[in-house]
């Protein structure tokens, strides 16, 4: 199959296709950072049981592979009575994983503020609010931007998850793998969407390295 | 500045200030007055507890036992009381920490502003005019990364200064900084003891206790082992302690 | 910065050692936490129960030993695919990473093409590469190859830069001593840079093994025997699906536990920082 061909049969589908691909990839990405928000929170809340879970939160859904946490969503929540549409799964199982690693990010981002400007702050009379608020929060998000930036090329990596689960319209990876089991299309057929996936992580690595720049912390 | 000698309520008072670091007992028995306009300077060896007791004084350490008090008032545990407690007494670090995110200038408003609710053109005028003070007016627009250490530490006494603070503590003010550097900042401080701010200096700079201290205190394992008039202490130690610490740092 | 005792970590130098009154809120809190988590877990717990999940059939089987034997076989595939595809993706990324810091312009820019492709790509799409777009030509591949090549693919991407990060972190005067005794540049990076710059780099390499691990677990796509394929087998056996996918996972969680711990103590005993 030629490029003409493969574009007149199937260029629509493509482009549904990463279409798709992007909204997943943002609707994901926007409970990624809410949830890592909460359990960040969480991890560095003073009480031991929230920390605890937070962590534990973490070690689970950052070292789980994303078939294996797929499967568990799509195939036994249902038997836990916990039914979830094929789409819903694939974001839910994205969601739970980017989450564990936007919370990493948010934590060394609160690493990288050392102990002494806690302690100035506290030393000019601050509220623990006012430290959070003035010093801690700023920080952690300034120097989260390049990790997140990351992240987001990630989720959208993981939302080809949905490869695997019947949707319409299908992401990306499942349109290839649709159009290659119905015809030979050969290393074009799998280009195209390589091409969607390399340049869209392009286009969000240039805005990520912009935005660093901007917000960099000097140290 | 000659010492206040009126009757009055010391600006800082230790009494009976005992703390542990699990098995290690760093601060024994610590009785220390520090009155208005006096300028105290605490000298020792490495982990004899000096710095440690000077940052018990704003309960950045707390205390096992005895008391802290802040003009006759005892140091607040907690909460809201404690921050206006801590609001009025400055404190500047070995390691400066300024805040990595916010321009100069921001560094000495947060205080002024975010404490005391002083409105942002006020608090930014007076800035410009503690920065001049210290030296570093230009360097306003600046993040601390762009500065020298002498600079940062001297935008530190800045951020302090803001505060109009009763009384200020330094913790080894120069201990981080390049030789060269030293200077510049003991002079500030040197300044601000002749404006007759009350301070607490834990420093290991001897010039500058001989000349500007009205006390110095000598501190070893964790207890006041002897204090006096600079001159007085410096030219006839009273103990062996002290006596081998100075033979020490004569040495080099 | 307390002269004594521990290292502080930032999580706790966010607050002061409590007074009384904190004190009496952190145990109210900590109490009312704890009845929040317990409540909970009883949720999760009563909702295997109500379903019936919870009952014995379900769980026998895991007490069996060609369980765990069969089990065990799909384990050892798993590991067989990570470590050829770690192994041969350490080779491919310090070529990609050798083109990349050679200087020669065209090899250059091809070996950072390449090196984005491979990053930017998600690994199933690779996959359906190997497993439906290569048969096309003509060229047949065993299922072991279907899913390691992928995998070891999209790991090279990330392991050159990786491997960048680790020679970009020698410091500069080693290389200008080396020139200054004449080395040439190719002895310079392999006798002098690249040592370095892997010792650097050690605990992150162990650490993408997570990456690799997590990828082969899509070996069912082309019929590989993993430890998840087999599982899934064992499902259609045992009839036990719930519990088998969580003890599956319950397996995948804690190899790549131990791979980041085992990642975080080397880098702790080498002093290094962990790249991701």
């Amino acid at each position: 199959m030629g490029l003409s061909e493969l574009l007149s049969t199937y260029g629509q589908l493509y482009l549904t296709g990463l279409v798709t691909t992007w909204w997943m990839t943002a609707v994901s990405f926007a409970f990624v950072m809410v949830l890592s928000v909460a359990i960040t929170v969480m991890r560095i809340s003073p009480l031991k049981p929230l920390r605890l879970v937070g962590d534990l939160y973490v070690q689970i859904f950052r070292n789980i592979p994303g078939v294996a946490l797929l499967v568990i969503i799509v195939y036994a929540l249902p038997n836990l009575r916990l039914v979830l549409d094929y789409r819903t799964c694939v974001i839910v199982t994205t969601i739970l994983m980017g989450s564990a690693f936007g919370s990493e990010n948010f934590m060394s981002g609160i690493n990288t503020i050392g102990v002494g400007q806690i302690e100035a702050a506290r030393s000019l009379g601050l509220t623990f609010r006012q430290i959070i608020q003035q010093i801690v929060i700023p920080q952690a998000l300034r120097s989260a931007v390049l990790p997140m930036t990351n992240l987001l090329i990630a989720v959208m990596l993981t939302t080809a998850l949905g490869s695997q689960v019947p949707m319409s319209p299908q992401e990306l990876t499942g349109v290839v793998s649709y159009i290659n089991t119905r015809s030979t299309g050969g290393i074009l057929a799998f280009l195209i969407a390589a091409l969607g996936y390399v340049g869209t992580a392009a286009v969000i690595g240039l805005a990520g390295n912009r935005l660093d720049k901007k917000v960099r912390i000097l140290r | 500045m000659t010492m206040d000698t009126r009757d009055d309520v010391p600006v800082i008072e230790l009494r009976h200030v005992e703390k542990h670091f699990g098995d290690l007992h760093v601060l024994r028995d610590i009785n220390l007055k520090v009155s208005r306009g006096e300028v105290l300077v605490v000298i020792g060896p490495s982990g004899s507890g000096k710095s440690t007791m000077c940052r018990t004084i704003n309960r950045l350490e707390t205390i096992d036992s005895g008391e802290i008090l802040i003009e006759g008032k005892p140091l607040p545990a907690e909460g809201r009381e404690l921050a206006a407690m801590r609001a009025e007494l400055g404190m500047v670090f070995q390691s400066f920490n300024l805040f990595a995110h916010k321009t100069i200038l921001e560094n000495v408003t947060l205080g002024p502003i975010d404490v005391l609710g002083m409105k942002r053109e006020d608090a930014e005028k007076r800035a410009m005019e503690l920065l001049a003070r210290v030296g570093v007016a230009e360097q306003a627009a600046k993040v601390p990364a762009q500065l020298s250490g002498g600079q940062q530490q001297r935008v530190a006494i800045a951020r302090s200064l803001a505060m109009n603070p009763k009384a200020m503590m330094f913790d080894e003010p120069t201990s981080a900084l390049d030789p060269e550097m030293i200077n510049e900042v003991l002079d500030v401080m040197v300044e601000l003891a002749r404006g007759g701010m009350t301070m607490v200096v834990v420093t290991h700079e001897m010039n500058f206790a001989r000349r500007v201290a009205d006390r110095v205190v000598f501190m070893a394992d964790g207890q006041i082992v002897e204090e006096g008039a600079p001159d007085e202490f410096f030219d006839h130690p009273a103990t062996q302690r002290a006596r081998d610490f100075l033979d020490s740092i004569k040495g080099h | 910065m307390s002269t004594h005792g521990k290292p502080m970590s930032i999580r706790d130098a966010l607050y002061e050692a409590p007074g009384p009154r904190t004190r009496r809120r952190m145990i109210i809190g900590t109490v009312l936490s704890l009845a929040a988590v317990a409540v909970g877990i009883a949720l999760i717990v009563r909702q295997f129960y109500v379903t019936g999940q919870l009952a014995p059939r379900y769980w026998t089987f895991l007490g069996q030993a060609t369980t765990w034997r069969y089990l065990f076989q799909g384990f050892r595939g798993t590991l067989a695919v990570a470590l050829t595809a770690g192994v041969l993706s350490l080779i491919l990324g310090l070529v990609l990473m050798l083109g990349r810091t050679s200087g020669i312009k065209p090899l250059s820019v091809a070996c950072r093409v390449v090196t984005d492709f491979f990053r930017g790509v998600p690994s199933l799409l690779l996959i359906y590469f190997f497993f439906l777009v290569v048969p096309q030509y003509g060229i047949k591949l065993s299922s072991f190859w279907m899913i390691t090549l992928p995998v070891m693919l999209a790991a090279s991407g990330v392991l050159a830069e990786v491997l960048r990060a680790g020679v970009n972190a020698v410091p500069r005067g080693q290389v200008e001593a080396a020139m200054s005794l004449g080395m040439r540049p190719a002895r310079i990076m392999f006798k002098i840079v690249l040592p370095q710059a892997i010792r650097f780099v050690i605990p992150s390499l162990i650490s993408q093994l997570v990456v690799v691990v997590k990828d082969t677990t899509v070996a069912y796509v082309v019929s590989y025997p993993d430890l998840m394929q087999n599982a899934r087998v064992l499902i259609t056996n045992y009839d036990a699906l719930v519990s088998m996918y969580f003890t599956v996972a319950v397996v995948y969680i804690l190899l790549n536990f131990a791979i980041n711990k085992l990642s975080a103590v080397i880098a702790e005993r080498l002093g290094v920082k962990i790249i991701r």
